[in-house]
């Protein structure tokens, strides 16, 4: 990475404003080899990537993404190979399928924000109708669109509770005592 | 789409009022796709998007129709239905939210009544 990469962690943000500056193919590229990276359980790479970046798809793909409000320059979208995966003995919901497109997704994220590019994740869109979109083959399920492009100087407000939670407010240290269960089950 | 009159037919036609197409064919399939295709993600994700997506698709054809509509209507769509953050929920602040709802309801029922002159007597 070009920055320190826990300034990079700590200053990332979800950009859903984008200008129309298009993304250069070499940066879309040096994202992707970056995705390439990112922890694949049993190295399987059950992951595949499909990356729009003309007008025309790219507004299709928000029409039918209603988690989308960005107007991205750039989209990859995540999907998982499930016949593959089924090969292997996976069941199409097997939690480690998803998992692998987080940390694929989280990869991708901060690649771009290294790279001075705004990126944000949308899961809120029809897999039926991405897949007619993009012509997916029957066998690829997409998971997660990573948006990409140039941040916006106005940015919408971000989503849910407002408080930033420190790593205290997440974390238990060691075994969890009794009073610590009853509170986390409040 | 036409604009609306206090005097529409059974059919949704005008009765002694111009028609102005409000959306161009364009923008209604763009609404129509987030609209179903919401319908569908709505099954998977947290309930309190249902809110924010319905006010998205508001938002959304206000922005479109907003160049074509009379001053007061204008007024409305620029004013209270914008002011509502895409990204609220309501989980942030649960009252203020519902009370921003209530707020956009009752600006929208008031245009409602001036507009189709209501306030004005029993037809």
């Amino acid at each position: 990475m070009s920055r320190d990469a826990l300034e990079v962690i700590r200053t990332r943000r979800t950009v859903r404003a984008m200008t129309s500056e298009p993304v250069p193919r070499d940066q879309l590229e040096r994202i992707l080899d970056a995705a390439a990276h990112a922890p694949s359980a049993g190295n399987r790479r059950l992951q595949r990537f499909v990356v729009i970046d003309d007008a025309a798809t790219l507004r299709v793909l928000r029409m039918v993404s209603p988690g989308m409000l960005q107007r991205p320059a750039a989209a990859v979208v995540i999907c998982v190979d499930v016949a593959r995966a089924m090969e292997y003995g996976f069941s199409a919901t097997s939690s480690g399928l998803f998992i692998d497109v987080g940390t694929a997704a989280q990869t991708i994220l901060l690649a771009a924000h290294a790279l001075d590019l705004g990126s944000g994740p949308v899961t809120s869109f029809s897999k039926a109708a991405v897949s007619a979109v993009l012509n997916l083959p029957a066998r690829w399920s997409p998971e997660m669109i990573v948006c990409l492009g140039h941040a916006a100087a106005t940015q919408p407000s971000p989503v849910g509770p407002h408080r930033r939670r420190t790593w205290r407010d997440l974390t238990h240290w060691g075994r969890l005592d009794s009073n610590a269960n009853t509170a986390a089950s409040s | 789409m036409n604009a609306a009159s206090a005097d529409e037919g059974v059919d949704g036609t005008q009765a002694g009022s111009p028609t102005t197409m409000v959306l161009t064919e364009d923008e209604a399939l763009e609404l129509l796709a987030y609209l179903v295709t919401a319908a569908r993600t709505q099954l998977d994700e947290a309930a309190e998007y249902g809110p924010l997506r319905l006010l998205t698709a508001a938002q959304r054809l206000a922005g479109y129709i907003t160049p074509r509509v009379s001053p007061e209507t204008r007024a409305l769509l620029e004013g209270p239905i914008q002011h509502v953050p895409q990204t609220a929920t309501r989980s942030a602040d649960p009252d203020g939210y519902a009370a921003s709802l209530d707020t956009v309801c009752r600006v929208l029922a008031e245009h409602l009544v001036a507009r189709y002159g209501i306030d004005r007597g029993a037809r």
